[in-house]
C-alpha cells in the first residue's frame, strides 16, 4: 500500500480535529490516532506534530499542561480551546470548499 | 489578538532557552518510549523496537531545529547572539570601549542636559487646562516690546468680545505685614475678577473674588496662597472670615487657593491675592498691568491679531502726525505658552547649536576609533567571511557593536546629563521679583531648577540621539567591509605599510571635520568672552563698589505718601549714618539697571512749540524719571557737573526742583543753559500728575547707563521724593518697594545686619528684604551674557579636547601602522628628528585644512550670534587670528607625542615583531 506525504498545511487541521475528538491527549496519542484513522495511508513522521502543536498553542487554539503518561513519564497533555473549536469549524469549511473546487477543476473536460 | 499572542509567546521563547529545551527533550523522550513499547507489544526485540520507534518519529534534531525556529524569532535570536558576541569582544578591548563610551557619554550627556532645560523652559506645557488657547497682550512702542499694558489697552481687549473671553489683568505688588510680632514682606498678586476663572483656580476653602469685589474702591478682601496659609496660619481652616492686615489695612480673608495653583504669570508666586479694582471707565494711560485672555472657541491667534491691528489703527488716529512712535507701534496677542519662555529660546538655541557641534565632534572621534578598530580586525573579519559568514552578517555584527556602544554611551550620557543639568541651572540666576515684567535667564525652571526633570521627552531624546549616533558611526566602517573581503587579500594587507603619499582616507576627513567644528565653537566662545570683558569694563556712570542696597515695602502703611516717605527716609538715614563704617545713606524709587520709569515733559521756555500730542498728553519728549532723597548722587558717586544737589530743604513747601543728566542737557538745550529753564513733568499721563509743580532745573549730573550696560545713557530726570504728589507716590511704592542705598567704608555685606536692624527699628518698623551689594546688582544685569559665555566656554573646551584627542589618535595610528617602515628608515640611517618632522608635517597638514575650513565657516556663522555680542565686532581680528593659532598649537601638541615616539622606534624590535 502506497502511503502519501501529508499535504502542506493540513497537519494542523488534523491535530485540531483529533484533539476535538479525543478531548485531551499527549503528542504520542495524537500521532497514533491520526495514523489509525489513516489506516496506513499516511507517512507521518511523528516528530513533525510537535512544531504543529507549538504553532497551534501560539495561536491560542490549544492549551497544554504537564501530566503523567501511561508509562509514568512526564508528558504534555494538549486540549482544544474554545477559539480552537471555532478555528476548526472555519478550517473545515475552507477545506471542504477547497476540495470540492479542486474536484470539479480536476474532473472538468478539456 | 492572535498576532499579539504569537508575538508574546515568541518573545517568551527568547528567554529561558535551556528550560524550554529540557521540556521539549522530556516530551520527545516520553513519545519515543511509548512508541518503543508499542513495537515491543507488537513482538519486536528491544533493540529492533527502539530503531523502529526512531524511524517512525523522524529526525529528532531537525524537528528540534524547526521547533526552535518557530518558538522565537530567528533574527532576534541571532541579534541576541550578536550582542553576546559583541560584549565578549568589547570585554577584550576594554580600553577602546571605555574611550568610545566616555566620548559618546560626553556628547550625548551635554546634548541631553541642554535638551532637558529646553524641555522645561520651552516644551513643557503650562499647568492650566486648555493653555493652548490662552494669550497675553504685548505692546510694542518705538520698537520696544513690553508686557505691560495700560487701561486703554485693557478696554480694547475687553471690548473685543468676538475674539477674547475672560480678559483679565494682573500685576505683582509688594506689601509689608506689620501687625504681628514677625513683620514680613509679602508678594501680592493683584488680579481682576476673571483671572481665577481663566486659569481654572480651585479653592481649598471659601471662594474666589466676585465681580462686585473687583470694582474701584471695592472692599478690602484677600485670598491666601496655600504657602502663606500654612506659614502664618498653620493651615487653620477657620481662617476664612478673619482678617489679615496688608500694610495697615485689614483685609477680609474670603478664600484659600489650592497648593498646585501656578499660572506662571507671577515670579515669585504671590503670597496673597487681592482684587485689582481698576476703573475701566477711567482710561488715562496711567495704570500698568499685564493682560491675559482666552481665545473665543473657533478663533485663532491670527484673527485676534487682525482685530487688534484694526483697533490700533483707530487708536493711532488720536495721535499727532509728528509722533514717531506711530509707525513702530502695535498691539499683539501672544500665545501664552510661547510667551512664558521669554528671551530664553535665544540662549537655548545658541546652546543647542553648540551642543550639536560637540556631539558631531564626539561622533567623528568615535567613527575614527571604529575605523581604526575595523582595520585592526580585518584579519578576524576575513576569517569569519571565509568560514561562511555572509557580508550581511558581518555588517550586522558591526552595526550591533556600534549600537551597543552608543547605547552604553547613552546610559553614561544620561547620568552625565543629570550632573550637567544641575551645573547649567546653577549658572542661571533666578528672577528678580522687583524687575517689572522681566523673566529670569531661564524662566519656568522652578525653585532651584525643580521643574527640570528627566521626563519621557528627555528620555526619548537621549535614546534617539544615542541610536542616531550609533547608526552614524556604525555605518562608516561597515561600508568598508561590504566591499569584497577575501581572506588572502586581508591577510596580506594586515601588515602592509601605508606609503607617505596615500590619498585622503576617511579618518583624515573626519579629523579635518572635527578640527573645523572645534574652531567654530571656540571662536563663538571667544567672542562671548570678549563680550563679557567689554561689559565688565563699561562704566555705568556710578561707583558700584561699597554700596549696599535693600528693599522696604511701604504700601498701605501710612508711609506711602509724600510726607510719610520723607519722614521715613530722614529717620532711617539718621540711624543708618550713625553706624560706624557707613559713609552716607539715601533712598530712591528705582534701582538702576532694574527699573526706569519714563515720563513725558514740557520745557516751559518753549511751552507753545514743537509739542507732540498723544491722547490727552502733550509733550516735548520722554525722559527717564527717578525720585530720590538727598544724598542719592553722593552714595552712587554720580558727579554733579553743574548747579547743585538736592537738600532736605527741597520739600513740599519749597519751589519745585529737578536735576537732569548730561544726555538730556545736550539733547534739549544744545546751545542754551538748562539751568535757566523749567520742566512740567507727566502732565496728562494720569490725574495724579496734575498736581506736579513746575520744576526749576537746578543741576546737571553725569550720565548713568540705567537701562542696561549695553545701552547708551538716555535723557533722565531726578526729582526729590519730598516734592512728589501723593497720588504718584502711592501708586509707585505699591508696584515697587522703596530702595535703600548705603555707601560704606568697609566691604558692604559686613554691615548688612546692622543696617537692617537699624532700619527695622526705625519708626514704622518695616521689614527690609533683598539685601544686595550694588556690584551684585550690576553683575546680575549681565547674567544672561555670563550664562551664555560660561556654557559656550565649557563646550569650547570640550570641543578642543575632543579634537586634540582625535588628531592624536589618528597620527598615533599612522605611526603604529608604519612602525616597520619607519624602523627600516631609521636602520638605514634616517635622522630621528627628520622622521619626527615628517610625522608632524603630515599631521599638521590635516589640522591646517581643518582650521582653514573652520575659520571660513566661523566667519559666516558669527552673524548668527551678532545680537549677543557687545563691544566686539563679530569678525573681530584678534579672535580670528588667535583662535586658529590656539587650535594649531593644541593640535601641534597632540601631534608631537606620536611624532616623538616615531623617532624613538627601535628598528630591531619592530622588525623582529613581524
Amino acid at each position: 500500500m502506497a502511503s502519501s506525504e501529508i499535504p502542506y498545511g493540513t497537519l494542523d487541521l488534523m491535530v485540531l480535529k483529533t484533539l476535538d475528538v479525543l478531548g485531551s491527549s499527549h503528542g504520542y496519542g495524537i500521532a497514533r490516532r491520526i495514523e489509525q484513522i489513516a489506516e496506513g495511508a499516511l507517512a507521518l513522521n511523528q516528530g513533525t506534530i510537535y512544531p504543529a502543536l507549538l504553532r497551534l498553542e501560539q495561536n491560542g487554539w490549544i492549551s497544554s499542561e504537564w501530566g503523567l503518561s501511561e508509562n509514568n513519564r512526564r508528558a504534555r497533555f494538549y486540549t482544544i480551546t474554545r477559539s480552537g473549536r471555532k478555528q476548526l469549524t472555519t478550517a473545515t469549511e475552507n477545506w471542504t470548499r477547497t476540495v470540492s473546487i479542486l474536484e470539479r477543476l480536476l474532473r472538468s473536460q478539456p | 489578538m492572535t498576532v499579539l499572542r504569537v508575538v508574546w509567546s515568541r518573545v517568551l521563547g527568547l528567554t529561558g532557552h535551556r528550560h524550554r529545551d529540557d521540556d521539549l527533550d522530556a516530551e520527545i523522550r516520553t513519545h519515543l518510549e511509548l512508541l518503543e513499547a508499542k513495537y515491543v507489544r507488537d513482538g519486536l526485540s528491544t533493540a529492533a523496537a527502539r530503531a523502529a520507534a526512531r524511524r517512525e518519529f523522524g529526525g529528532v534534531e531537525q524537528m528540534k531545529e524547526a521547533y526552535r525556529d518557530d518558538r522565537g524569532w530567528r533574527w532576534l535570536e541571532d541579534a541576541q547572539r550578536d550582542c553576546r558576541y559583541t560584549l565578549r569582544s568589547l570585554a577584550r578591548a576594554r580600553g577602546f570601549a571605555a574611550v568610545v563610551v566616555i566620548t559618546l557619554g560626553l556628547g550625548i550627556g551635554a546634548a541631553t542636559a541642554v535638551f532637558s532645560v529646553v524641555n522645561a523652559v520651552v516644551l513643557r506645557p503650562l499647568n492650566t487646562p486648555g493653555a493652548d488657547r490662552l494669550v497675553r497682550s504685548l505692546v510694542v512702542n518705538n520698537g520696544r516690546k513690553s508686557v505691560f499694558s495700560d487701561a486703554n489697552t485693557l478696554k480694547v481687549w475687553q471690548d473685543l468680545t468676538r475674539v477674547f473671553e475672560d480678559v483679565s489683568a494682573h500685576r505683582l505688588d509688594s506689601v509689608s505685614v506689620i501687625d504681628t510680632s514677625e513683620p514680613e514682606q509679602l508678594s501680592v498678586g493683584r488680579i481682576s475678577e476673571p483671572f481665577f476663572r481663566l486659569f481654572s483656580a480651585r479653592v481649598i476653602a471659601g471662594r474666589v473674588f466676585t465681580a462686585d469685589e473687583d470694582r474701584p474702591n471695592g472692599p478690602a478682601v484677600a485670598i491666601l496662597s496655600h504657602a502663606l496659609w500654612m506659614r502664618r496660619f498653620g493651615g487653620d481652616s477657620d481662617v476664612v472670615g478673619r482678617t489679615i492686615a496688608l500694610g495697615r489695612v485689614p483685609h477680609l480673608i474670603v478664600g484659600i487657593i489650592d497648593r498646585d495653583f501656578d499660572t506662571e504669570q507671577f515670579e515669585p508666586l504671590p503670597d496673597v491675592w487681592v482684587p485689582l479694582q481698576t476703573d475701566p471707565e477711567h482710561v488715562d494711560g496711567g495704570s500698568i498691568y499685564q493682560i491675559t485672555a482666552r481665545l473665543q472657541p473657533g478663533e485663532t491667534h491670527a484673527a485676534a491679531n487682525a482685530a487688534l491691528a484694526v483697533e490700533y489703527a483707530k487708536f493711532n488716529s488720536t495721535r499727532s502726525a509728528s509722533d514717531q512712535s506711530r509707525r513702530s507701534g502695535a498691539w499683539i496677542a501672544e500665545p501664552l505658552q510661547t510667551a512664558m519662555a521669554g528671551d530664553a529660546p535665544s540662549s537655548l538655541t545658541l546652546l543647542l547649536g553648540a551642543v550639536a557641534f560637540l556631539l558631531l565632534i564626539a561622533c567623528a572621534n568615535v567613527a575614527n576609533l571604529m575605523l581604526v578598530r575595523a582595520d585592526v580586525r580585518r584579519r578576524e573579519m576575513a576569517i569569519r567571511a571565509a568560514i561562511g559568514a555572509g557580508p550581511h552578517r558581518i555588517v550586522r555584527q558591526l552595526l550591533v557593536e556600534a549600537l551597543m556602544l552608543s547605547l552604553m554611551g547613552g546610559v553614561v550620557g544620561l547620568a552625565f546629563a543629570v550632573l550637567a543639568t544641575r551645573l547649567i541651572l546653577r549658572l542661571a540666576p533666578g528672577s528678580n521679583p522687583f524687575m517689572l515684567g522681566a523673566l529670569a535667564v531661564l524662566p519656568r525652571i522652578g525653585d532651584s531648577g525643580a521643574a527640570v526633570s528627566v521626563d519621557w521627552r528627555v528620555l526619548t531624546f537621549a535614546m534617539l540621539v544615542s541610536l542616531g549616533t550609533g547608526l552614524a558611526f556604525g555605518l562608516v566602517p561597515s561600508r568598508r567591509f561590504s566591499r569584497r573581503l577575501t581572506l588572502q587579500a586581508s591577510l596580506v594587507q594586515t601588515n602592509a605599510a601605508g606609503s607617505y603619499g596615500r590619498r585622503m582616507s576617511a579618518p583624515a576627513i573626519l579629523v579635518i571635520a572635527e578640527v573645523a567644528l572645534a574652531v567654530v565653537l571656540v571662536v563663538g566662545a571667544a567672542l562671548l568672552i570678549r563680550t563679557s570683558i567689554a561689559l565688565r569694563e563699561v562704566n555705568p556712570g556710578f561707583a558700584s563698589e561699597q554700596v549696599l542696597t535693600m528693599r522696604m515695602a511701604v504700601s498701605g502703611t501710612g508711609f506711602d505718601t509724600r510726607d510719610g516717605i520723607s519722614d521715613l527716609t530722614r529717620a532711617g538715614v539718621e540711624r543708618v549714618q550713625a553706624i560706624p563704617g557707613v559713609v552716607r545713606a539715601s533712598t530712591t524709587c528705582c534701582m538702576p539697571l532694574e527699573t526706569v520709569w519714563q515720563l513725558p515733559f514740557v520745557m516751559t521756555s518753549r511751552a507753545g512749540q514743537g509739542l507732540t500730542q498723544l491722547g490727552s498728553m502733550r509733550f516735548h519728549g520722554f525722559a527717564g524719571w527717578t525720585f530720590v532723597s538727598p544724598g542719592y548722587f553722593d552714595v552712587f558717586r554720580i558727579p554733579i557737573l553743574k548747579g547743585r544737589d538736592f537738600t532736605f530743604a527741597d520739600n513740599a513747601k519749597a519751589p519745585g526742583v529737578v536735576i537732569i543728566n548730561e544726555a538730556m542737557a545736550r539733547r534739549y538745550w544744545p546751545n542754551g543753559d538748562p539751568l535757566n529753564d523749567r520742566l512740567l513733568i507727566g502732565r496728562g499721563m494720569r490725574v495724579a500728575y496734575d498736581e506736579e509743580p513746575v520744576r526749576q532745573i537746578i543741576g546737571i549730573v553725569g550720565n548713568v547707563r540705567d537701562t542696561g550696560l549695553r545701552d547708551e545713557a538716555r535723557p533722565a530726570m531726578y526729582v526729590p521724593v519730598a516734592q512728589e504728589p501723593d497720588g504718584v507716590t502711592v501708586v509707585n511704592v505699591k508696584l515697587l518697594p522703596v530702595v535703600w542705598i548705603v555707601r560704606t567704608a568697609t566691604p558692604p555685606y559686613a554691615l548688612g545686619g546692622q543696617i537692617k536692624k537699624a532700619l527695622e527699628s526705625s519708626p514704622g518698623r518695616l521689614p527690609v528684604t533683598r539685601i544686595r551689594a550694588l556690584t551684585d546688582v550690576v553683575s546680575e544685569s549681565t547674567a544672561r551674557t555670563r550664562f551664555n559665555t560660561s556654557l559656550m566656554t565649557a563646550f569650547g573646551f570640550c570641543a578642543l579636547a575632543l579634537a586634540a584627542i582625535g588628531v592624536y589618535g589618528l597620527v598615533a595610528y599612522w605611526v603604529q601602522q608604519r612602525s616597520r617602515e619607519i624602523g627600516v628608515r631609521l636602520a638605514l640611517g634616517a635622522e630621528p628628528a627628520s622622521v619626527a618632522m615628517t610625522v608632524v608635517r603630515q599631521g599638521m597638514r590635516l589640522v591646517a585644512v581643518g582650521v582653514g575650513i573652520g575659520t571660513i565657516a566661523a566667519l559666516g556663522l558669527v552673524q548668527l550670534i551678532r545680537s549677543l555680542l557687545f563691544g566686539v565686532p563679530p569678525r573681530d581680528p584678534t579672535v580670528f587670528i588667535s583662535i586658529p593659532l590656539l587650535l594649531g598649537l593644541v593640535a601641534l601638541g597632540a601631534v608631537s607625542v606620536p611624532a616623538w615616539r616615531a623617532s624613538r622606534i627601535d628598528p630591531l624590535k619592530t622588525l623582529r615583531s613581524e
